[in-house]
């Protein structure tokens, strides 16, 4: 009974202990809402010294300071949240422990109170354990900084635990964390993973379940009602936002494309389109949408719409998006008409784009403005017009470090860092402008997202390249040696090891002092691609999530296959469910482009290789890059004509003429002529690859393929370099028509000029030489030195 | 352009120029003074340099078609050849003048001018030994068959016009046979080893046996290839055809002046001017290596963003909340594996879990604890396992319900589940062999409790089928046996011929 006595107490004591502590509990919240991030930690540090270090008051320390500091030191978020974790560990140790304990055997009865008592003093009910410390909050916030920071292999390695065992969590994590999966397989164009997260949510939250579609009538009774008294206005204030939106971005834009969408609008207007767009009020602002108010519905509808425009299936995305603007037009419209705007833009259709994208409202807002300023500039990018681009692609860039600065820092809103990826869009266009120093840096700034993908690589390759033609490089201050392999040195006295480095990849991304451009450095960054593009290869046949995530994949397909036995068919295709198949079909058939496209950048690589490799004197790996390049199954024709091009120099600097004819032959049409080596067909097909059909063809002039040779041109330095070749070995007159063949079609080029005039002298005729220099527009008479202009 | 970047390493610098002519002049010091003082002004690794421009000065007399090219380009430049003629011709006698002249004359009269060619030589015959054995002394340390101008002096030495005394020297320095005075030599200067020729005590090998001895090295320099080769080998052997403009090529820069120079220009300023721009290369064929295109920008290339969703830095709920969530459920559930509860009880659990779907998971059942669970309340054990069907640890669950002694209570468990959710094969099966097997184990022991069990199996089993919760084909033979087995019971009866309709 005493007993008895001392316990009751002690609950009594505990009850009053709670009372407090939840007291203060809520005191902190309060103030964390209210941005009051000081007096919360105050309050904190107090329930910290009543809790004994809880983990959960620990976790919100960590929190409050991280915006207390303004959202500025990541790295102490996340050092703090690991000791969360640590400690949180350590208390499941205990209690495990003490469980296991006072409860060896199977009775359980005998424990049960001092289980209970355990349990409570530290806070912690739930059983299983496992789910004890991985499900805590703090994982998931340590999952979103990574994400933040662009670490998406990092948060992918505490998200997918989670997922594997999502099933007892809380519905409102649970949800986070689909979430967040879904935007990193977005980020990561991971369509597998995307499908396997979506599938689940929409198994578990979405369609199906009646609640959402109550809702949803009911919300749309009451947006109804605004917009009939507002659908007076909604016309005018459209126009009149349009208006001001359309001054304001005059300065920088071309005016003929805005009169045009002006006047596209007008005649709209007055087919009474303009009608379904919500007024100004009615958005709700995009910047607070939350994953725990948004309408899940909408929400899941707008993600499928993204996986399509990811998978690029653009009819399906067609469909989808109409759906989920007919949702949205009873709430918030503006991502749907976002992603109706990427689905023109994607169908090469700019002005519809331009105009969805103003249309959708998101300029307006200082969060989104850098978005819509990015996604503009994409669509001049595709015009060809890129000094607006420029113009639109740094207006974005500035709107996202004014966000950086904002003051105070908006709760519940880690920056959101676009500028990375926005920073990419101005490398390539730095590219195409042919301002490779800047690309470069562009590139090289974003690498720190894009480091995994081969393509970056490639890009700042051809940067190097393109300095090289343009005499940009600075030779002999390269940090990265010429020699190929490197030893490392560790360990010091006897202890003293070498480790070889050889073909692995070359982490660049993680240094902050990068190399200059220059020719060894374009050849590590074409290894590196090679190493990424081989190892995404072996990924594609094994993907760690995948086959995790495909036993729910098949899962859903059972259940769904069960519906379907019973339900028509029909009248799924209606509620705007997707079909199974077709999901499947869209699936496989961006694998297949993604295949292709790998395919492709290997090409380029190999041959940028090839190239390179020629102009650090090097012929042997030249000569393997152009092999290699023949290996490959339905290798383009523009790369294979480079291969053997490059293939023949390289065989000749290794004394192999013969073998070195025989590339250039495989050309050859009877004796003397030569077949074009690809046609223009070939060139437009490249360049276009993968390449939606556009409803509006894209201006061919800036697609001009201005960096390379025509095909007739391609003819000619095949031409030339026989001529060289023959001349090489002392076939002067054989050389002779072939050269003066090459010179018809490339009467400027200096290594035709320069091979014509060793075989005019080597025959003795000097006065040709001398007329032939004489035509040469690029010979050029220094007083005191004479020059050729490098080509 | 990295050829011109090679070149550029490989050119002398105006001071290194400056150092070395002095030194090749001085034809009165002994030459191993002369040695040890290019050996003081020059680090190891600008020897190469130095040697191939020593080189080729020494072949500047083959080499001079790149003078008739200059020229070539200069009369093209100025348009005016006579006036080149005239401006040259007050100078006839200067060697250079005499040259520029000569080559004037290559396009009438070629034949003869070649001639004029055989005895010009920019390098007056002591400068040439002292330039030999500079080259030489760089690469004493080495054998002899290592030294990259191996060629040159080979070559050199078995040249029938060449002076005899400068074969000699050229195979002392060779170490050839007999020819093993190099130390000796080296002391005399350059003037005082020519005064103190005897040419009648020397007799010279031929170009084979020298390329034998020294390892047959025709060709010369760190880059060898055919464009190189074709370079260097109409350089040697076919002095007499014009070879074209090198834009690196040296001669261009000996006389900057123009026109006035050309005929002003003497012999130092020549050889400065070789000496500083020279490059082993010459004219060759040139290769046309087009640059790779830059690889398509797709549009999907060029990141469209969309803003994504806040992700939220959550702040723990939680924190100091009441814990109480679900303790009934909990202590009810304990309760319960060891009686069975009241239906007031269960109504209770039924609800809160129905309230809280996640619960479940946190009520403490764990799979070790099913077994008592069914035992006692089979209703409550179906509810938790139906809510339970999505979880991770389903499985563990199901081998603890095979697992368990057979009963009423756990086939009543088995057989709601059926109904209630769609269980995997694999179970059905197993637990139907473990059915079958207890029957026959339970054998030995009770008549009656075999007897009750048997018919209870069949009873299951016949519901099993009838709702088609298991395909017949799968357990046919062992279903039939266990038929047979117990044939005597009327429910096993029965169950064999609804497996003979079912046939």
């Amino acid at each position: 009974a005493s007993s008895d006595a001392a316990r009751d107490g002690s609950i009594c004591e505990d009850a009053i202990v709670l009372s407090i502590t939840s007291a203060l509990a809520k005191d902190a919240l309060s103030y964390f809402q209210s941005c009051k991030f000081h007096e919360c930690i105050d309050i904190l540090i107090q329930l910290k010294q009543k809790k004994h270090n809880d983990p959960k008051v620990l976790h919100n320390i960590a929190i409050a300071e991280y915006f207390r500091d303004a959202c500025s030191n990541s790295m102490k978020l996340l050092e703090d949240l690991n000791s969360v974790k640590k400690q949180s560990e350590e208390l499941a140790c205990t209690v495990k422990e003490q469980v296991e304990a006072v409860n060896p055997g199977t009775n359980v009865c005998v424990s049960k109170d001092q289980f209970d008592s355990t349990v409570t003093s530290f806070n912690i009910v739930r059983i299983p354990m496992i789910f004890l410390v991985s499900a805590m909050p703090f994982a998931v916030v340590k999952a979103i900084t990574w994400f933040h920071l662009h670490q998406y292999t990092k948060s992918l390695s505490i998200l997918v635990p989670l997922f594997r065992n999502i099933e007892p969590l809380d519905e409102t994590i649970a949800l986070q964390i689909c979430f967040l999966l879904l935007d990193i397989a977005l980020a990561c164009h991971d369509a597998v993973k995307f499908l396997a997260v979506f599938e689940y949510m929409d198994k578990a939250f979405g369609g199906g379940s009646g609640s959402h579609e109550e809702i949803g009538s009911t919300m749309q009774l009451s947006s109804n009602q605004v917009s009939k008294t507002s659908s007076l206005l909604s016309s005018a204030v459209v126009s009149d936002t349009l208006k001001s939106d359309l001054t304001a971005a005059e300065s920088s834009l071309c005016e003929e494309d805005y009169e045009n969408v002006l006047a596209e609008f007008e005649a709209e207007k007055r087919m009474k389109l303009v009608g379904h767009i919500p007024a100004n009020n009615l958005l709700k602002a995009l910047g607070e949408r939350s994953v725990l108010t948004v309408d899940l519905k909408l929400e899941l509808q707008l993600y499928k719409v993204r996986f399509l425009l990811l998978t690029r299936n653009l009819k399906l995305a067609k469909r989808e998006v109409k759906h989920a603007m007919n949702i949205a037009q009873k709430r918030d419209s503006s991502m749907a008409l976002l992603l109706k705007s990427q689905l023109e833009y994607a169908h090469g259709n700019h002005r519809k784009a331009i105009k969805l994208l103003l249309v959708s409202g998101i300029q307006k807002e200082a969060r989104t403005s850098g978005i819509f300023n990015n996604n503009l500039g994409c669509i001049y990018y595709q015009l060809g017009k890129y000094q607006t681009a420029s113009v639109l692609f740094s207006k974005a860039l500035r709107s996202c470090s004014s966000l950086r600065k904002e003051n105070p820092v908006k709760l519940f809103s880690l920056s959101q860092d676009q500028s990375l990826l926005i920073t990419y869009n101005c490398g390539l266009l730095y590219l195409a402008c042919g301002k490779p120093l800047l690309a470069a840096q562009c590139f090289q700034k974003a690498s720190l997202v894009f480091c995994r993908q081969p393509l970056i690589w490639l890009r700042i390759a051809e940067c190097c390249i393109m300095a090289l033609q343009k005499g940009l490089l600075e030779e002999g201050n390269t940090s990265l040696d010429r020699s190929e392999i490197r030893l490392h040195v560790i360990g010091k006295g006897k202890w003293r090891q070498l480790m070889m480095e050889e073909n692995g990849f070359v982490e660049l991304a993680g240094s902050s002092q990068w190399p200059k451009l220059s020719l060894p450095l374009a050849r590590v960054c074409i290894s590196n691609g090679m190493y990424l593009l081989k190892e995404s290869l072996l990924n594609d046949s094994k993907s760690d999530l995948e086959s995790t995530l495909s036993l729910k994949i098949n899962e859903t397909k059972e259940t769904s296959d069960h519906g379907e036995a019973n339900t028509n068919s029909d009248l799924k295709e209606a509620k705007g469910g997707m079909n199974q198949d077709i999901i499947q079909n869209s699936l496989s058939a961006f694998k297949d482009i993604r295949s292709r496209e790998n395919q492709l950048i290997q090409q380029a690589l190999l041959a940028n290789m090839a190239y390179v490799e020629l102009e650090l004197e090097n012929p042997i790996k030249a000569l393997s890059a152009a092999n290699s390049l023949f290996q490959l199954p339905d290798c383009s024709k523009i790369y294979l004509f480079l291969g053997h091009i490059y293939a023949a120099e390289a065989l000749c600097l290794l004394n192999r003429p013969v073998e070195a004819g025989s590339h250039l032959s495989a050309y050859l049409l009877g004796q003397d002529d030569f077949k074009l080596p690809f046609a223009q067909e070939d060139f437009d097909q490249w360049r276009m690859h993968a390449s939606f059909d556009c409803e509006e063809t894209s201006d061919p002039s800036t697609g001009n393929p201005r960096d390379f040779l025509k095909p007739e041109e391609a003819r000619g330095a095949l031409f030339a370099n026989l001529a060289a070749l023959l001349a090489t070995q002392g076939h002067h007159d054989q050389a002779k028509p072939l050269i003066t063949h090459a010179l018809t079609v490339l009467p400027n080029n200096v290594q035709a000029t320069v091979t014509a005039v060793y075989i005019d002298l080597m025959l003795g005729r000097s006065q040709d030489a001398l007329a032939r220099l004489k035509q040469c527009t690029r010979v050029s008479f220094v007083p005191g030195r004479l020059d050729v202009k490098a080509s | 352009l990295a050829h011109r970047v090679r070149s550029t390493m490989m050119i002398m610098k105006m001071e290194e120029t400056a150092i070395v002519w002095p030194l090749l002049q001085s034809d009165l010091r002994p030459i191993e003074d002369v040695l040890a003082e290019f050996n003081s002004k020059f680090p190891r690794p600008r020897h190469f340099t130095v040697c191939s421009s020593l080189s080729l000065l020494l072949q500047a007399f083959l080499e001079l078609s790149y003078i008739n090219a200059h020229f070539a380009i200069h009369s093209l430049y100025t348009g005016n050849e006579s006036k080149v003629i005239r401006t040259v011709s007050g100078v006839y006698t200067h060697r250079l003048g005499y040259i520029v002249i000569s080559v004037l004359r290559i396009g009438t009269n070629r034949k003869r001018d070649v001639v004029l060619f055989q005895d010009l030589m920019i390098l007056r015959s002591t400068d040439r030994l002292i330039a030999f054995a500079i080259m030489y002394q760089c690469y004493s340390s080495q054998k002899p068959s290592a030294n990259p101008f191996v060629s040159e002096m080979i070559n050199a030495a078995c040249n029938e016009q060449a002076e005899k005394y400068e074969r000699a020297f050229l195979l002392h320095l060779l170490q050839w046979n007999s020819y093993n005075n190099a130390k000796e030599i080296l002391k005399l200067s350059a003037v005082d080893y020519i005064k103190s020729f005897d040419p009648s005590t020397h007799e010279f090998p031929d170009l084979g046996e020298l390329q034998r001895e020294y390892g047959n090295k025709t060709d010369s320099g760190p880059s060898s290839h055919i464009f190189a080769e074709s370079a260097l080998k109409t350089l040697l052997h076919d002095p007499d055809v014009p070879r074209g403009c090198d834009p690196n090529s040296p001669e261009f820069d000996v006389q900057s002046g123009g026109n006035s120079k050309i005929g002003c220009g003497d012999r130092d300023e020549a050889v400065a001017g070789i000496l500083g721009s020279s490059t082993k290369g010459g004219l060759t064929p040139r290769w046309i290596r087009p640059c790779p295109p830059r690889y398509p920008v797709h549009q999907s290339e060029l990141l469209w963003i969309d803003p994504d969703n806040k992700h939220e830095l959550v702040w723990d709920d939680k924190m100091c909340a009441d814990t109480s969530r679900g303790a009934t459920v909990r202590d009810l559930l304990v309760k319960g594996l060891k009686v069975t509860l009241s239906p007031t009880e269960q109504e209770d659990i039924t609800s809160e879990l129905a309230n809280d779907p996640k619960l479940v998971y946190h009520c403490g059942i764990t799979p070790r604890k099913l077994p008592q669970l069914v035992e006692h309340n089979p209703q409550i054990a179906v509810e938790i396992l139906t809510k339970l069907i999505n979880s991770p640890e389903i499985a563990d669950y199901f081998t603890a319900l095979v697992s368990m002694d057979m009963s009423l209570h756990s086939m009543e468990v088995v057989n709601r589940l059926t109904t209630a959710v769609e269980l995997p094969k694999e179970f059905i099966r197993m637990y139907i062999t473990n059915c079958i097997s207890s029957c026959e184990n339970a054998k030995q022991q009770d008549k009656y409790m075999q007897n009750r069990l048997v018919r209870l199996v069949c009873v299951f089993l016949q519901s099993l089928i009838r709702n088609n919760i298991i395909d017949v084909k799968d357990l046919f033979i062992e279903v039939q046996a266990f038929c047979i087995d117990f044939s005597r019971i009327r429910e096993a009866a029965g169950l064999f011929r609804l497996l003979k309709t079912l046939e």
